[in-house]
């Protein structure tokens, strides 16, 4: 141990001032090339989507086909406001409904009365939500481990049970288990109610395009980063210059937000809403099905979920329904199996490499 | 001029087990400080304290003159001092790039920007070709690189290392002797905690000493490993007197 020769010991070389700061690197010989515009090929094809769904309704009248396609989308934007948080964070949320019934019945009751237009009531509620999410991500977002998850089911079966067993609060009417119905007042866009299905069929069409174009920008952002590197490694995070609780908490509210407006479009479309369907828990797990089985933590993932689980609930539900109750749930359960076993990444994976060997998507091609 | 980090007297104890007490050194600008000290010194303990991972009981740790004691990591991280794993942790399903940018935003907006200097930290660790490798597909050592890169990327005036050739093949370990090294010259003071002593020796022109939670030595590396107190740490009562 002694014999080690400090043969290469050299004397201290204390830098001026104006060195210590930044290291200037080395500039790279030889620049690599960009990914090859992943990132505006994403929005163009979000854009493609957008433009080639909203012509749909010109070919399609059927309104029970219809109204089913509005139903898949709002499952999709249902999804991808919950992957915005979770897919990213790597955090489950299992509670995720409370946001789309504060947005649903706080849109319906601003509606009903001060006769606010649900096109304002939507935002209104999304805000609710939002600070709904604070409320329950401040305390649990400090803990590490499934506290969060935990806590999100908690509060959200607390309210659906408070809703479902209370008729009025502080005057205003939420008509306990009954729920509320949307007073109809005929073809107006002001009150968002349309006599045809094909305007809610824009209206979600819009929504989900803004939903994957958030996404998108988040993927690109400071947020996306921090998040993605929290799902990583908290402690690596940190010492990043990362505060977890507080990035997690911004994107939770993003994502509730978002969730929120949903919760409003769903009150619109179906003109009711009730603690059951819009609080309770199968909302809720759909929600995070979708995203984890058609990959979250992707932009497309959870639309591509939705796109192949919401209409097998409904085959399920509408032609086997009557006999074998509840048997969609087993379908659910055996595809998230074996997702789970064979596609950790989600369905949206081996896509992906299809495309990008196909040579559709770039060499950059990973989302 | 007063010192880069002054640390006074910081202590912590963990139940019954007194870590660090009474811990005090100075570290200047511009040089390579090595932490040595047998296992359960408090080394890790008194890393931890200085990255804001770990809060003294009761001390200050004053960096460029301000008290970063209790601090939490971001904030250190912020304030210029960032750090090494012993375990290396990277974000296993980004890319390198994506691993090298991270860091970046505590001091710029500008992802663009921030993906250039990414680069030029991959090609600096001599890593530009797996730039878009996912870090699961990388081997253990260039993990290790990664880490010291995802460092710089915070663009910090300190750099704590913990273990930096730990499970490396002295190739390797050469290697990151040579990288350290340039780290250091482009104007980055360093502390690292390590045991191997061809690293030490290779590296650093002082070392400071640690055995159950307090400070033994401080010097050179070549007068500190012949000090009695040094070796009986080490090696035990009976070796130091035999050599006494």
């Amino acid at each position: 141990m002694t014999t080690a020769r400090p043969d290469r010991l050299r004397s201290p070389t204390v830098p001026r001032p104006d060195e210590i700061r930044a290291p200037s690197l080395p500039a790279a010989p030889g620049r690599r090339p960009r990914d090859a515009g992943t990132g505006f090929g994403t929005l163009g094809l979000i854009a493609l989507m957008t433009l080639a769904a909203m012509a749909l309704p010109l070919v399609v009248t059927d309104s029970y086909l219809l109204h089913s396609c509005i139903v898949v989308l709002f499952f999709a934007y249902m999804a991808t406001a919950w992957n915005f948080v979770c897919g990213y964070v790597g955090q489950l949320s299992i509670g995720h409904a409370m946001f789309a019934g504060i947005g649903g019945y706080a849109t319906v009751l601003l509606f009903t009365g001060l006769g606010l237009s649900p096109w304002l009531g939507m935002p209104v509620g999304g805000l609710l939500a939002a600070l709904l999410s604070v409320v329950v991500g401040y305390p649990t977002f400090r803990l590490r481990g499934p506290y969060f998850a935990l806590t999100t089911i908690a509060f959200a079966e607390m309210i659906r049970i408070w809703v479902e067993n209370t008729d009025t609060v502080l005057g205003i009417p939420l008509n306990g288990a009954a729920g509320l119905t949307v007073p109809l007042r005929g073809e107006s866009l002001a009150a968002l109610q349309f006599n045809g299905k094909a305007p809610y069929y824009w209206v979600i069409v819009g929504l989900l395009a803004g939903a994957l174009t958030a996404t998108w920008w988040l993927e690109h952002s400071k947020l996306g980063f921090y998040l993605k590197a929290i799902r990583g490694d908290r402690d690596a995070a940190e010492s990043l210059g990362i505060s977890p609780a507080r990035y997690q908490l911004v994107a939770l509210a993003i994502s509730a937000f978002m969730t929120g407006i949903g919760g409003g479009f769903y009150a619109q479309f179906f003109r009711y809403v009730n603690a059951e369907r819009l609080i309770g828990v199968d909302l809720s797990i759909d929600m995070a099905l979708m995203s984890i089985i058609g990959g979250q933590g992707t932009v497309f993932g959870p639309l591509l979920g939705a796109v192949l689980l919401a209409p097998l609930a409904e085959i399920t539900r509408g032609h086997l329904g009557g006999s074998l109750l509840g048997l969609h749930i087993v379908v659910y359960g055996i595809i998230l199996m074996l997702a789970v076993l064979y596609l950790p990444k989600g369905l949206i994976a081996p896509l992906r490499s299809l495309l990008a060997r196909l040579g559709l998507l770039g060499r950059g091609g990973r989302r | 001029m007063s010192p880069l980090l002054d640390v006074r007297g910081i202590a912590k104890r963990f139940g019954g087990l007194q870590a660090v007490g009474d811990l005090s050194f100075q570290l200047e600008a511009g040089e390579i400080l090595a932490l040595l000290g047998p296992n359960g010194a408090g080394k890790t303990t008194a890393f931890n304290m200085i990255a804001g991972y770990t809060r003294p009981d009761s001390g200050e740790i004053l960096f460029q003159g301000r008290n970063i004691a209790r601090a939490r990591p971001w904030t250190i991280c912020r304030a210029g001092i960032a750090r090494t794993f012993q375990l290396s942790k990277p974000f296993a399903d980004l890319t390198v790039i994506e691993n090298l940018m991270v860091g970046g935003f505590a001091r710029s907006r500008d992802a663009s920007a921030i993906r250039d200097k990414a680069e030029a930290i991959a090609d600096f660790l001599g890593m530009g070709r797996q730039a878009d490798t996912e870090v699961q597909h990388l081997t253990a050592f260039d993990r290790r690189k990664l880490e010291l890169g995802r460092a710089l990327s915070t663009e910090p005036v300190l750099l704590l290392m913990d273990e930096v050739v730990a499970g490396a093949t002295p190739a390797e370990g050469q290697e990151m002797v040579a990288l350290v090294r340039r780290i250091r010259d482009r104007g980055v003071t360093i502390l690292i905690v390590e045991h191997v002593m061809k690293v030490i020796m290779a590296l650093s022109e002082r070392v400071i000493v640690m055995e159950s939670g307090r400070l033994i030595a401080d010097g050179a590396p070549r007068d500190v490993v012949n000090q009695p107190e040094v070796l009986k740490a080490y090696f035990g009562e009976q070796y130091a007197a035999a050599r006494a």
